[in-house]
């Protein structure tokens, strides 16, 4: 049996899914098809609710 | 993102994507194509100097085709890994078989025109899916006139626009004469909300159409916004608030109706033809710009990715929740967040993230547990 994890897209989801298992002491491969992970966020300027800046 | 960046725990596998799939929960075999990016990796530092040297341009894909980038980019400058990838299909020297300055100019002997794609073989345990959404073509919708009328873009493409690093350094200079765009049209529900395109709700369209609207004010305090609405549905915490300050603090103007047709004036000025639903009356306005806030999909993946591994999707092509657990998929030791289990945001996709990976460890301690007995 294997403990590591897949993750399958590199956006938001899969970052913080990504970081909260590596927290928890797993090993995770994530995979992105784009060049760099990022998703749809890091095409944004701010985001609702608060405006902030989206990177 | 730049802690996934840096964590001991996680191994990054950008420019690849899943080529087969096949086991079970706690064994599963995963093969990945490593594209070839015709550029080491582990050497370059995106420095840059082959990019500003490289003569052949195409349209940059992250600035939705706003600008052109050369034929060896970086995909964008915070990008994770930040490393340069050459575009076989456009690079002079794949097509003709001379070039290679980007070779000359490289002093680390990063470029490698011989790489070829690389097949790894992961065995892991489970699986967390998280391809999230693409956005829909507007194209066919005529009486929008997406690529037939210059000064029409979609929200996304405005997102770009107003941004300070983005083609335009964050100044909404429309396509058609590059002028600064004071009044803006937001028309909502292109493709959402449509029995023939995306039969559901994406959910996410009224806020950032509004929060677009509150940007273009606080770059131009003569800037004028219109948002075209079904019925809002700002149902999220703050949402409602957020709306409210969108008329009482930036003036915006929301108009509640369908939009039936766009039109252009000789000045290339769109003209937004529709059904006042309150006043009940057919009106126009002219604008210098317009945004459709278009549908949220799947990625395209979405399909192929369900069929190697076995696990549902639902009638919209979302990863189907296998309620009452909504992180599991169908299949056990697969599990979902985000936008590919159906229209969220960023909050909710981060919350839902935390679920899925809770679910992994709870399916893996489980799985240890019976190994054991
Ligand atoms: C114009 C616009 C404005 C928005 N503004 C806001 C806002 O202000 N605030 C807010 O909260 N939300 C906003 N959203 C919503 C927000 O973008 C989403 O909630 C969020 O991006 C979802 O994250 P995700 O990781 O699920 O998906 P994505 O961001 O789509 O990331 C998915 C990743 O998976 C990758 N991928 C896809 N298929 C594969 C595959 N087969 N193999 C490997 N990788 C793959 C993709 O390349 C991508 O990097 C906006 C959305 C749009 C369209
Ligand atoms: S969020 Fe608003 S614009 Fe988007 S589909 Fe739903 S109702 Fe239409």
């Amino acid at each position: 049996m294997s403990e590591d994890v897949l993750v399958i897209g590199g956006g938001i989801a899969g970052i913080q899914a990504s970081l909260d298992l590596a927290e928890m002491g797993k090993k995770v491969y994530l995979v992105e098809k784009k060049p760099s992970i990022g998703g749809i966020m890091a095409q944004l300027d701010k985001t609702f609710p608060t405006n902030d800046c989206s990177i | 993102m730049l802690d996934a960046g840096r964590h001991p725990n996680i191994k990054i596998m950008a420019y690849s994507e899943v080529e087969d799939a096949k086991g079970e929960a706690g064994n599963f075999k995963v093969k990945i194509r490593k594209k070839a990016r015709y550029v080491n990796e582990n050497i370059c530092n995106a420095c840059g100097e082959c990019i500003e040297k490289c003569p052949k341009k195409a349209p940059d894909s992250f600035d939705m085709g706003l600008r052109d980038r050369k034929a060896i980019y970086i995909y964008f400058a915070q990008g994770i890994p930040a490393v340069a990838t050459i575009d076989k299909d456009v690079c002079t020297f794949f097509l003709k078989g001379r070039c290679k300055l980007c070779e000359k100019i490289c002093k680390k002997g990063a470029i490698d025109y011989e790489q070829k794609d690389e097949i790894v073989e992961l065995d892991v345990g489970a699986v967390v899916i998280a391809t999230g959404l693409e956005m829909f073509d507007p194209s066919h919708l005529t009486q929008y006139g997406y690529k037939r009328l210059k000064n029409i873009i979609t929200g996304l493409e405005y997102e770009r626009l107003i941004n300070a690093t983005g083609p335009t350094g964050g100044h909404l200079l429309r396509p058609s004469d590059k002028k600064l765009a004071k009044k803006v049209a937001y028309i909502q529900c292109v493709g959402s909300r449509d029995l023939n395109n995306c039969n559901y709700c994406s959910s996410v369209c009224c806020m950032y159409a509004i929060k677009d609207a509150m940007l273009a004010r606080e770059h131009d305090s003569e800037s004028d916004s219109y948002i075209f609405h079904t019925d809002f549905r700002n149902v999220g915490k703050w949402f409602q608030k957020y709306e409210r300050r969108g008329k009482d603090e930036y003036g915006i103007n929301y108009i509640r109706g369908r939009v039936a047709e766009i039109t252009e004036d000789e000045e290339q000025n769109p003209v937004v033809w529709y059904e006042d639903t309150i006043e009940r009356k057919v009106k126009s306005l002219k604008v210098d710009m317009v945004v459709l806030s278009t549908a949220a999909k799947p990625s395209s993946d979405a399909e192929k990715l369900s069929k190697m591994f076995g696990y549902e999707l639902d009638e919209n092509g979302f990863v189907r929740k296998n309620l009452p657990y909504p992180s599991d998929t169908t299949v056990p030791g697969i599990f979902a967040c985000g936008f590919s289990q159906g229209p969220m945001d960023i909050p909710e996709s981060v919350a839902a993230a935390s679920a899925a990976a809770d679910r992994v460890m709870e399916t893996l301690a489980g799985l240890k547990l019976k190994k054991r007995a």
